[in-house]
């Protein structure tokens, strides 16, 4: 099939076409970890460090060095000379400096909310036209590896002039990156056009100069079976979002899965404990071990959806392995039940001082396969004497039911980061806020928070010290377990498929695929 | 004729400020709201005091009645606000997703008519027994397919299987083959079903006797008398299947990944929305009002019986 553009540099070049399943939201760049978005951002904006995605070392892109003082309260950046967005101007310590104050602090006036990866900043200080400086209010440790995520990609002053509003529209995000908007039907398309001037990737990488690809299409296909029938027809060359039954297919006709690790918080499901129903700690962990993730792993997906053995996912740095804590095991789950005072009901389910065992949960549509996994542990915990509801509803009572803690007792879990902070973001009250705290997201808890774990929290996003911030990960992991606040289920990859001549796609850290390095071979 | 065409517009005007009004109070009551959906989202990772200070900015936390005067007074001087999700104006987004949407909409309703027509001057033609069965239960099957397994299996069969026309960056009609195809399909089947049972209705009155006793043919009957009075209540139907074609086309829209009205009102909905799905409430009630009164002003052109003598106030 003939498509403008296509197979112009012999080899080399032509436009690929990407479909996307769901449409971007805002493309501020802190709002980059909806996947939608990274997936666009990942192309058009350079970042100030390279998060090497198999070693999740740290190294030079826009900053060709840096140092910080040792209670990592102050980094200095370098950058390095001649870079240029693509309206011209000059990205500079000056343009660095801009970008950080407000992903640190926010934008009051221009609605620009603060990035969840950067804690503590203070304020920013340009040295010279190529050196910045960074203040912390406290030790902020995560912030260089926070440099390097996507919600850290750095944009024109003139971007961060606009309204937080303007940023829904892509063709207003002015980066440095190897791409460049072209064109965008709002909801259905984006186009991205060659930087031919580019010549400031990773020094790390093999591509250097320009990016090989001329363009790339974004195209928003929500139906799952239209885009891999597209894939395989050869309508299209890469596509997000790929279900674990439909990589069999694929794989069969010589297509390519790429499953990306995300690296952060497992996908499972989280306790709300200001609920009397999960209240009692035996009943969480009755219920951890009324789920058999290894059923869930091999009846609904793939060896590319590992089963989880910790809170985070086996990659992800600070891992610790916890799968003796997390067995299945019904019988245990009984005894657990019965201690705590729920006993079986007439229709099966345990009763308590009138009270039945019955959660509810909201199904979370970004997850794979959500509500079939949630379906299933439904099915475990009636083994038990317990049962899941899965609600389904629109956005705004999902929105306002997920912060009532009385409404909905269990919340589907997951977050994909690179870096230890991941454990705060998903579980601190003024983050996340997954098990909602007294104090945090919601103004309906009244008790429940736990210092215990909050301290472990602030104490990993402020070590200084690489290898206790490790340990205190660990230590974080083991006592989130413990208490049986959350049941870890799979570690979520992010399943794209591509043609099988599409060669050199490649994916940071968390699983945004990368196209930098990529080209159609011929075909 | 003039008194009838004002009050007809007076009532117009009444109907779509009533529409206005009522999903205006009825998107309140709902729980959660736009700004709440799109800043409460965990990747945007803010504190409930940031949150509260959007509000503020927004000044989503006004009176109710000072929104409703505030959004009304706009729309009468035709500004539709501003999408909360997308953060573009509404108009923009009207002025894009509206003319796919319209063209979708006016083929597919060609296609259902002409399909509908066809259907049924074949069942009326056809003399064989078991042959009229079939095109009398073809409407009742074509009603009960839905529109989104047809979808899917036409892009299947033609476009991935047969390669016929693509899917994937189509061309501007060729994109638009197999979307009018589903749209049209289970729009075709309750005119079809109307016009047959009309025809059938018909063909049973007594000028057609006298017609056919005069030695007129079948298909002569059919097509200078029975279809003229068997059309009036497949046109009353086709004016109520607006609605329906805006259903098909949001599902249809959705299966073919296009850009219309339907994909917009289902995010709007999702999201809550207000000012979008408060320009889309609007402007479906504006074209449901005027689509009726084409049909009310076709009847007299069709069944001169129908014409009102001069001056009558109605």
């Amino acid at each position: 099939m003939k498509r403008p553009g296509r197979g112009k540099r012999a080899g080399k070049g032509g436009t690929l076409i990407y479909l996307e399943q769901q449409a971007h939201t805002n493309l501020y760049p802190p709002a980059g970890g909806f996947y939608p978005n990274g997936g666009i951002l990942n192309q058009i904006t350079d970042k100030l460090t390279y998060q090497n995605p198999k070693t999740l070392a740290i190294e030079p892109w826009i900053a060709e060095s840096w140092t910080s003082n040792d209670d990592k309260t102050q980094y200095t950046f370098k950058i390095r000379p001649g870079v240029t967005f693509s309206d011209g101007k000059p990205l500079d310590a000056a343009a660095v400096a801009k970008n950080f104050d407000t992903f640190g602090l926010g934008n009051k006036q221009l609605h620009l909310p603060v990035s969840e990866v950067i804690n503590n900043y203070d304020h920013s200080e340009v040295i010279d036209p190529l050196t910045v400086k960074f203040y912390f209010k406290k030790s902020s440790p995560g912030f260089l590896q926070g440099t390097s995520t996507i919600g850290s990609g750095l944009v024109s002053p003139a971007t961060l002039a606009q309204n937080f509003d303007a940023l829904g529209d892509a063709r207003h995000i002015i980066g440095s990156g190897p791409f460049v908007v072209s064109n965008e039907t709002l909801g259905r398309e984006v186009d991205l056009r060659v930087r031919d001037d580019y010549r400031w990737g990773p020094k790390t990488l093999a591509q250097q100069g320009r990016a090989n690809l001329d363009g790339i299409k974004f195209i928003i296909t929500p139906e799952d079976s239209v885009r891999i029938g597209a894939l395989l027809a050869g309508q299209a060359d890469f596509i997000r979002q790929v279900q674990a039954y439909d990589e069999k297919q694929a794989e069969g006709q010589h297509f390519i899965i790429y499953a990306a690790p995300t690296r952060g918080v497992n996908d499972g499901i989280s306790f709300r404990p200001e609920n009397p129903l999960v209240a009692d700690v035996r009943v969480r962990q009755a219920l951890l071990h009324a789920t058999d993730a290894g059923q869930i792993v091999n009846t609904l997906f793939s060896p590319h959806y590992p089963r989880a053995t910790s809170v985070i996912a086996a990659p992800a740095a600070g891992y610790i392995n916890l799968a003796d804590k997390l067995t299945y095991d019904p019988q245990l789950a009984a005894q657990l039940l019965d201690q705590a005072g729920w006993k079986p009901g007439t229709d099966g389910i345990r009763q308590k001082e009138g009270h039945s065992l019955v959660l509810s949960v909201y199904e979370s549509p970004p997850q794979p396969q959500n509500k079939e996994v949630l379906q299933l542990v439904s099915q475990q915990w009636s083994k038990v004497g317990a049962r899941l509801n899965i609600l389904a509803g629109d956005a705004g009572s999902k929105t306002a039911d997920s912060l009532d803690p009385l409404k909905t007792p269990a919340n589907v879990v997951e977050v994909g980061r690179a870096d230890p902070d991941v454990i705060k973001s998903q579980f601190y009250p003024t983050n996340r806020d997954a098990l909602l705290q007294k104090g945090g997201l919601s103004s309906k808890v009244q008790n429940f928070s736990d210092d215990k774990l909050n301290s472990l929290l602030v104490a990993i996003s402020a070590e200084v010290d690489g290898q206790k911030r490790l340990a205190l990960a660990g230590e974080a992991q083991k006592y989130l377990l413990d208490q049986a606040y959350v049941i870890p289920i799979f570690e979520e990859p992010q399943v794209f498929a591509g043609a099988p001549y599409l060669k050199g796609v490649s994916f940071e850290a968390v699983g945004r695929p990368a196209f930098y390095g990529a080209w159609l071979d011929k075909h | 004729m003039h008194r009838y065409l004002y009050g007809r517009l007076g009532q117009a005007l009444l109907v779509l400020w009533a529409a206005f009004t009522l999903s205006f109070f009825l998107l309140q009551v709902l729980p959660g709201d736009a700004i709440l959906i799109k800043f409460q989202n965990p990747d945007m990772g803010l504190s409930p005091a940031q949150i509260a200070d959007m509000r503020a900015v927004y000044g989503a936390d006004a009176p109710l009645w000072r929104q409703y005067l505030h959004t009304l007074v706009d729309f009468i001087r035709g500004d539709f606000g501003y999408s909360v999700q997308t953060g573009v104006p509404v108009a923009q987004l009207l002025t894009t997703n509206l003319p796919p949407t319209l063209r979708l909409a006016v083929c597919g309703f060609l296609l259902a008519a002409i399909l509908a027509g066809g259907m049924a001057l074949l069942a009326g033609l056809t003399s064989v027994r078991w042959l009229r069965g079939i095109w009398h239960a073809l409407p009742s099957m074509f009603i009960s397919v839905p529109t989104f397994w047809l979808g899917i299996v036409l892009i299947q069969v033609f476009s991935f299987r047969l390669k016929w026309v693509p899917v994937i960056n189509p061309g501007e009609w060729a994109g638009l083959i197999l979307p009018i195809l589903t749209l049209a399909v289970p729009i075709c089947a309750p005119l079809a079903q109307i016009l047959i049972r009309s025809i059938d209705e018909v063909q049973t009155l007594p000028f057609v006797a006298v017609a056919r006793a005069k030695g007129a043919s079948r298909a002569g009957v059919l097509w200078r008398h029975v279809a003229r009075n068997a059309v009036l209540p497949a046109l009353t139907i086709a004016g109520l299947l607006f609605g329906e074609l805006i259903a098909g086309a949001l599902i249809t829209e959705t299966v073919f990944g296009l850009s219309g009205l339907g994909q917009l009102t289902q995010q709007a909905v999702n999201n809550q929305d207000v000012a979008v799905l408060q320009a889309i409430v609007v402007i479906s009630a504006t074209a449901f009002v005027v689509i009726n009164l084409l049909v009310d002003l076709l009847y007299p052109l069709l069944d001169p019986r129908l014409k009102m003598p001069a001056g009558a106030a109605l």
